[in-house]
């Protein structure tokens, strides 16, 4: 995804690419996660959160900060997307 | 399923830096055992654990096979004959009386040497115990030769069997049996040669000087101790600059509590070098059995630096997110694959610290959530279940963090010689302080 864009992020289509992301990457092939699970009952770990991270940082262009790293942002893989679409308004 | 063949599965990854690691060791006979004790609410049947270690036998041979290296140059691996040819590993069943006397019976069973060269490289006992407030209890303790399975593995291995059991022996996998081990790495040998390179590169710059521990010095060590500690009480979850769930948190309040000991003993603030795993298996399911599944990150800084514990948790996130942008974690478990081309006298040399034997400072891991598939197993509820890892003279000590249900498990490993019980002590309890745990009853 290119970068120059952020403004016009559709949350829909972000939650999706975080999904498809944590599918391709973090989860077992049998065991997909949907854009509303809890990600860290769906076994993300430390490394795992990292990696979603370094693709956020890849695909959008900024660095989470540690003080927004908070479970409102990260606990699904759309709360990821809403962040992402907020941070890039 | 029969086979006459002799079936054999290559060592890998940390498994063989294992071996070598303890091969430093051999004339020491210092124990490279591992265990998992499992405790249940009620007096568990041998027979019925037997059973199915019996059946797993016939779909998978690595519980019963042996160490072998056909030439000094050739590979390490596992090898196991035919089916009718394996024998099931031993299963010792013995009571205890009180529940304190549980203690010193896991720790003779860590200190019982396993050689898997010359008997199965995992053993198993039931031992039933007693106590005023939770009435009989058993425990079952699975004991292996380390570099056969890492803890998840032990999991794993305990899943199957339950498995087994609750299906009365047949198979209950139907036509899609369970991956026991890990497939190889599908990428060409030129992009793995490149990875391992690199990785190479990377770790002769991690520490100037070779890392300090509480086993530096030591030459006669003494037998592996273990103390062990449930705590009750939440974590801050991912994320955050307090998140006390992270590994890089718990290292931090770790590394403050190691420092208070490098203090206490006068010795240098150099930098600790701490290898941090990272489980390889995909997330959602159990993933591989037998074979080490782990990558490792290292981590590095130095004890002056661990006042305060939030800023060093995030400096060794930053740390361990620099490894990961750079591709080191990967490159680390592929290098760790090229070792079996290695005579074992080789296989350390790019260890940091190697030159003086120092391997690492201290040993810090977490080991997650005991499954929660296995609450109950052969018929009894599981209390509580925790890993106690023997760890090597140098560094002498590790600490281990596990849950299981409610209860936050602490293991402290050391080597009597490298450590005194007071100072673990001291550990453990600086720990729970810093996690904002109390004591499980």
């Amino acid at each position: 995804m290119s970068t120059g864009n952020l403004s016009r992020l559709d949350p829909e289509e972000v939650a999706r690419a975080v999904t498809d992301f944590i599918n391709a990457t973090i989860m077992a092939r049998t065991r997909p996660v949907r854009p509303d699970d809890d990600l860290e009952l769906a076994g993300l770990d430390s490394m795992a959160l990292l990696k979603v991270l370094l693709f956020i940082e890849a695909h959008y262009g900024f660095w989470m900060p540690d003080e927004d790293l908070v479970t409102d942002n990260i606990r699904t893989a759309r709360a990821f997307a809403a962040y992402i679409c907020r941070r890039s308004a | 399923m029969s086979t006459q063949r002799v079936r054999r599965l290559p060592l890998r990854g940390a498994d063989l830096v294992l071996v070598a690691m303890q091969a430093l060791w051999k004339r020491e006979g210092v124990s490279n055992n591992t265990l998992m004790a499992v405790q249940c609410d009620g007096p568990l049947d041998p027979a019925r654990i037997r059973r199915a270690l019996h059946c797993l036998l016939d779909y998978c041979p690595w519980p019963a096979a042996r160490l072998r290296r056909r030439l000094p140059w050739g590979q390490l691996h596992w090898a196991a004959g035919p089916r009718a040819a394996l024998a099931t590993p031993p299963i010792r069943h013995k009571r205890l009386g009180p529940l304190e006397a549980l203690h010193a019976e896991l720790e003779a069973e860590l200190n019982l040497a396993i050689d898997p060269r010359r008997e199965p490289p995992l053993r198993v006992a039931i031992l039933d115990s007693a106590s005023d407030a939770a009435g009989p209890q058993s425990t079952i303790v699975v004991t292996w030769f380390h570099p056969l399975m890492d803890p998840r593995g032990g999991q794993n291995l305990l899943a199957h069997l339950s498995h087994l059991d609750e299906a009365d022996g047949r198979a209950p996998w139907g036509d899609s049996p369970p991956v026991f081990v890990t497939e190889p790495d599908p990428r060409p040998l030129k992009e793995r040669g490149r990875l391992g390179r690199s990785s190479q590169r990377y770790m002769r710059t991690l520490v100037p000087e070779a890392p300090v521990s509480p086993g530096t010095g030591l030459t006669a060590p003494g037998r592996v101790r273990f103390e062990q500690a449930s705590f009750i009480g939440d974590d801050h979850g991912l994320g955050g600059v307090h998140s006390t769930r992270e590994i890089c948190w718990r290292l931090a309040l770790v590394g403050r509590t190691m420092a208070d000991l490098w203090r206490r003993r006068g010795l240098p603030d150099l930098r600790f070098l701490v290898p941090v795993s990272v489980d390889l298996r995909p997330k959602g399911e159990p993933g591989a059995t037998f074979g080490n599944v782990l990558g490792f990150h290292f981590a590095r800084f130095k004890p002056s630096e661990t006042a305060d514990v939030d800023r060093l948790a995030l400096a060794l996130r930053h740390q361990m997110t620099d490894a990961l942008r750079d591709g080191q974690i990967d490159a680390n478990a592929v290098a760790m694959e090229f070792l079996k081309y290695r005579p074992l006298s080789l296989m350390l040399r790019d260890l940091p610290g190697m030159a003086t034997r120092e391997t690492f400072s201290f040993n810090c891991a977490d080991l997650g959530d005991f499954p929660p598939a296995l609450e109950k197993l052969f018929g009894r509820r599981v209390v509580n279940a925790y890993h106690a890892p023997s760890v090597l003279p140098r560094p002498g000590i590790g600490v281990f963090f596990n849950r299981c249900g409610i209860k936050n498990n602490l293991v402290v490993s050391w080597i009597e010689g490298a450590m005194q019980i007071e100072e673990v002590k001291r550990i453990i309890e600086a720990i729970r302080e810093g996690m904002g745990w109390r004591t499980a009853r």
